[in-house]
């Protein structure tokens, strides 16, 4: 409710439906959301996301009891008055290289001032090449126990594509090494022998060139399936096409000059087995866009935004041969819709995930719907756990990923690519009040409960400070969880002393 | 007195006999008896008893009762009201507006034809068009006619104009200066106070703690009774489960499909694949406007063209609808085939549906029954008790007695309030609520059987927003304050308004 004051002020300004752009009044509607939410018994579809599969009753308790929120909720009413007497103490410095009114706009409103990247900053909001120049060697940058910025050095880990398929099938091979329950494969449907039971989450994918003979093998399994080929480092659907017949591969190579040869090779490519039978709605294919806040890697600490949105293809999807070369039927990039002629600036193709799980709620059924939400919390707390041991789990860092889903019309989510620098530029007008809470939301997950940057700080946020956050995973908690169930287990009252404790 | 009772259950039930023989399900349902009085179960010794109960074994029973509930709710209804005439209508002026409304919409659209030369009967596609038209039936989007000499035949604004111009008779002895002119208090509609809505709502205030799993199972069961009074008393909570929704508003609306449904369907669907009708074109326009550029909509722009087509097609609908009917003289016009002349946002009554139905043939029967038992009634001026001028009479003496200083505010500015909420009301919300909360609130409307929910739940947005309204002086800032409605939830707020002292 502190956020009142402000409303007011902001609705004094005034000033017709444009005043919506205006961040102030995206403050109001919050104000709204807090108020309007007193006295609800809140029922919202969000609650979906977070129940995980059944696949998870087949072991690995660390991921148990995801609605964890923390224990710090009493010290929550403080926190306001907290980060007001800090303020005095400490004037926070904050830097960054995008000039997103989204990002400026929530740091004036923390009475943050600005600062060059050389002088004493606490806050970075810095591009990709910028944190690793601070991370590298050469820079003998040291930063202090004030600091904090918003990528982790090594982050391609998981953004790159060849790098994500690369660690996802080790994190596999790991995990069926040490015979663990989760790495369990089935015989698959389609004859090519096994595929993993729970962690079958991404598309059979390769690195070209160097995987090249793996997926002619693979390919001539299926040869009437289509593939998409993407530039390891290029985003936005930049380079991407489809391809049905192994001699356009061939053609394309010849092209390239022979990429087939690493050693002259620019770039590499990963080539997927192509999703062709999405989820249509409304005849349309659509991807999600879900935001990702992973505070730490090791204990592993992230947390979903529960607004993400689906993006829509402007124009019907048409698997038919001709329609192989249109990229406004395949590709959901809102960088690659936007120049179709059908692009519409009001809601740019984006729809809320909220509706889409009130629209198969309501035509598909709520098992089904709960199902997908937790197939898609499951498959990012996996990808996460993938890339966790080779992750710089910096105590300075957090980072906010975008992450794409398909799904497909059986309705399962396939996880198609990590973006570490999701786009903060606004497209509508709901876009632009989606993005501003989701950095005022970051800012308060990752700072401390009085606003300084603190890496001492243990990164346990309470349920206000989540705000449209929710819990993925805290494995420390989940940790700490698992000792107090073993010792109440012996305890006759055990499900409630455990309940209780959480929340206390 | 128990005579005349006799005599009035007699009546009523001649009355239905007479009724149930107009529906398409008559010949279906007398068919099916036709067959049970032959079915062995069946002694001729003792037919009473045992066509009793091979009715009700197959079911049968369940399906004449929900079409006498209906009927009695719909048609006899309507005769009931249409009995009540008096040679000397007080509120005749308002009436003689209803028709002459009516009139001047479809003045417009005969202009409109006339303007474009374009017949207002339509005229067949020619062969090309068809075959387009036809193979791009399920991507109508890119379907592509030349729209900019269209416009809307109306919008919002056009009748909140007309309602505020409504005259009375001048009452006498009474200082007409004091009187802001466009105050509704001197139309002579009886509307609820809210006791009596608290009394009328009762239900939604009894709380009971079902959990979400209780409430499924709960209504999974009512559903396999396929009682439409149970389903529709389900409704009242406020809390249906997503899953059933559609279920159960088709049982209430008794909407669920026939194969006489479907075949009526594609009767539609043909008449609007061989003729060029210029309600097509008013479909197109009014989508794009609306659904095509609304960001909870735009996914299901081509199920609405093809749903809204039909709907232009339908002669059932004016037969079913009610018109204010008055004596004014002076030339009528037609009509397009199903009455309703298309208005800026009428595609907006059809889009929360599809949030419910995956295929359009269902969507269109209930939202076509939702349309026919309330939609219409906001676009119309009439005298019934939940036409578009009771709801608005309604919104003023709530705000004028439960938010005083609210309304002395908005009369300090000069600013009708009703213009604030009229887009709302015109709408039922849809358009301006989220549709997960939209549809709670449409379930209240079926449940409670009323619109009077809308003007109430207007002033319970209008109350919990007061503040900052108070604080503002010009009707942009009022407007800008009240744009944004993804926050409000409207069980709790409707809950709270009803039980607050």
């Amino acid at each position: 409710m502190r956020k009142h004051g402000k409303s007011n002020a902001a609705c004094g300004r005034g000033g017709g439906g444009d005043t919506l752009l205006e961040p102030p009044v995206s403050t109001w509607t919050q104000a709204w959301r807090i108020a309007s939410l007193q006295p609800t018994l809140d029922q919202s579809a969000y609650t979906m996301y977070g129940r995980l599969p059944q696949a998870r009753d087949a072991g690995n308790a660390a991921l148990g009891g995801g609605g964890g929120n923390g224990n710090g909720s009493s010290s929550n009413a403080n926190a306001a008055t907290c980060a007001n007497q800090a303020h005095d103490k400490l004037k926070i410095g904050y830097c960054t290289d995008l000039d997103k009114s989204v990002l400026v706009n929530n740091f004036e409103k923390r009475g943050w001032h600005q600062v060059n990247g050389d002088d004493d900053w606490h806050f970075y909001w810095a591009g990709v090449q910028t944190c690793r120049n601070i991370f590298s060697v050469d820079s003998g940058y040291r930063m202090h126990d004030n600091q904090m910025i918003n990528h982790f050095p090594n982050h391609y880990e998981l953004s790159r594509k060849d790098l994500l398929v690369k660690n996802i099938k080790r994190y596999r091979k790991d995990l069926e090494r040490d015979g663990n329950p989760l790495a369990e494969k089935t015989e698959s449907n389609n004859s090519s022998g096994t595929r993993y039971l729970y962690l079958d989450f991404v598309p059979t994918t390769f690195v070209l060139p160097a995987d090249y003979n793996m997926f002619v093998e693979e390919y001539r399994k299926f040869p009437l399936s289509t593939w998409i080929m993407k530039p390891c480092g290029k985003s936005q659907g930049a380079g991407i096409f489809l391809i049905n017949k192994l001699s356009k591969l061939k053609k394309w190579s010849r092209e390239a000059k022979g990429p087939f040869h690493p050693q002259i090779a620019k770039e590499s490519y990963v080539i997927s087995r192509y999703i062709d039978n999405p989820l249509l709605i409304g005849g349309k294919k659509f991807d999600l866009r879900l935001y990702v806040l992973v505070a730490s890697f090791r204990p592993l600490k992230a947390y979903l935004f529960k607004q993400g949105f689906c993006r829509f293809c402007t124009v019907k999807y048409d698997t038919s041969v001709t329609e192989l070369d249109n990229m406004y039927v395949h590709l959901t990039n809102v960088s690659v819709q936007k120049h179709g002629g059908e692009y519409n600036t009001l809601h740019g193709g984006k729809w809320s995930v909220q509706n889409l799980a009130l629209y198969l709620e309501g035509t598909r059924g709520k098992e089904v719907t709960d199902r997908l939400f937790g197939a898609i919390s499951w498959l990012i707390v996996h990808s996460l756990r993938a890339v966790a041991p080779v992750m710089a789990s910096d105590r300075h860092c957090f980072e906010c990923y975008g992450y794409d889903i398909i799904i497909d019309n059986t309705l399962k989510p396939w996880l198609v690519e990590v973006n570490a620098s999701p786009s903060l530029t606004s497209t509508t007008v709901n876009d632009r009040i989606l993005k501003y809470k989701l950095i005022d939301n970051i800012l308060s997950v990752v700072l401390p409960p009085d606003g300084v940057p603190d890496v001492r700080w243990q990164k346990v946020p309470s349920a206000d400070a989540l705000g449209n956050f929710e819990l993925l995973i805290d494995e420390e908690l989940a940790a700490q969880d698992e000792a107090q169930n073993s010792n109440s287990n012996s305890n006759a009252h055990s499900k409630t002393s455990k309940l209780g404790s959480r929340w206390k | 007195m128990e005579e005349l009772q006799d005599a009035s259950i007699h009546h009523m039930t001649a009355r239905v006999i007479a009724a149930i023989k107009n529906t398409k399900s008559y010949e279906p349902i007398y068919k099916e008896l036709q067959r049970l009085v032959c079915s062995p179960g069946v002694d001729k010794n003792d037919m009473r008893n045992t066509l009793e109960n091979a009715i009700k074994v197959a079911g049968l029973e369940t399906e004449i009762r929900n079409m006498i509930y209906n009927l009695v709710r719909s048609r006899l209804e309507r005769l009931e009201v249409g009995n009540n005439k008096t040679t000397s209508d007080p509120l005749g002026y308002l009436k003689r507006a209803g028709v002459l409304w009516d009139r001047r919409v479809r003045k417009s659209l005969n202009a409109m034809c006339a303007e474009l030369k374009v017949p207002l009967h339509g005229q067949p596609r020619i062969s090309a068009d068809r075959e387009d038209f036809v193979a791009k039936w399920n991507e109508l989007s890119n379907y592509s006619m030349d729209l900019a000499n269209y416009r809307p035949v109306y919008a919002p604004k056009d009748l909140l104009e007309v309602l505020l111009s409504l005259k009375g008779p001048a009452k006498t002895n009474e200082n007409t200066d004091k009187i802001p002119q466009w105050e509704f208090s001197h139309i002579a509609l009886p509307v609820k106070n809210l006791f009596e809505l608290r009394t009328h709502y009762a239900d939604l205030l009894r709380i009971d703690h079902y959990s979400a799993h209780d409430l499924s199972v709960q209504c999974q069961r009512i559903l396999e009774s396929r009682h439409a009074p149970l389903c529709q008393q389900f409704l009242k909570r406020g809390s249906t489960p997503a899953p059933y929704r559609g279920a159960l508003w088709a049982a209430v609306l008794d909407s669920k499909l026939h194969d006489y449904d479907i075949e009526y369907w594609q009767k539609l669907r043909n008449s609007v694949w061989t003729t060029d009708h210029i309600v097509d074109k008013l479909v197109f326009k009014d989508i794009q406007l609306t659904a095509s550029n609304d960001d909870q909509y735009f996914v299901f722009e081509d199920v609405l063209y093809q749903v809204l087509l039909c709907f232009s097609r339908d002669t059932d609908i004016a037969n079913c609808v009610e018109y204010e009917t008055f004596p004014v003289k002076g030339k009528t016009y037609e009509g397009p085939p199903s009455g309703v002349v298309p208005f800026h946002g009428i595609c907006m009554f059809a889009a929360p549906f599809c949030y419910l139905y995956d295929s359009p043939v269902c969507l269109y029967y209930t939202f076509r029954a939702f349309y026919i038992r309330y939609c219409h009634r906001l676009t119309t001026i009439n005298t019934h008790p939940q036409g578009i001028v009771s709801l608005c009479l309604l919104f003023e003496k709530l705000l004028q007695t439960y938010e005083p200083k609210l309304w002395s505010h908005f009369r300090e500015l000069q600013i009708q309030p009703l213009r604030v909420v009229f887009k709302w009301l015109m709408r039922g919300f849809s358009g301006h609520l989220p549709p997960d909360q939209l549809l709670v609130l449409w379930d209240l409307i079926l449940g409670f059987d009323s619109l009077e929910i809308l003007p109430l739940f207007a002033i319970i947005i209008l109350s919990f927003r007061k503040e900052s309204i108070m604080q503002v002086s010009s009707l942009d800032s009022i407007e800008a304050i009240l744009a944004d409605l993804s926050s409000i939830k409207v069980l709790p707020l409707v809950q709270l308004a009803l039980s607050r002292d």
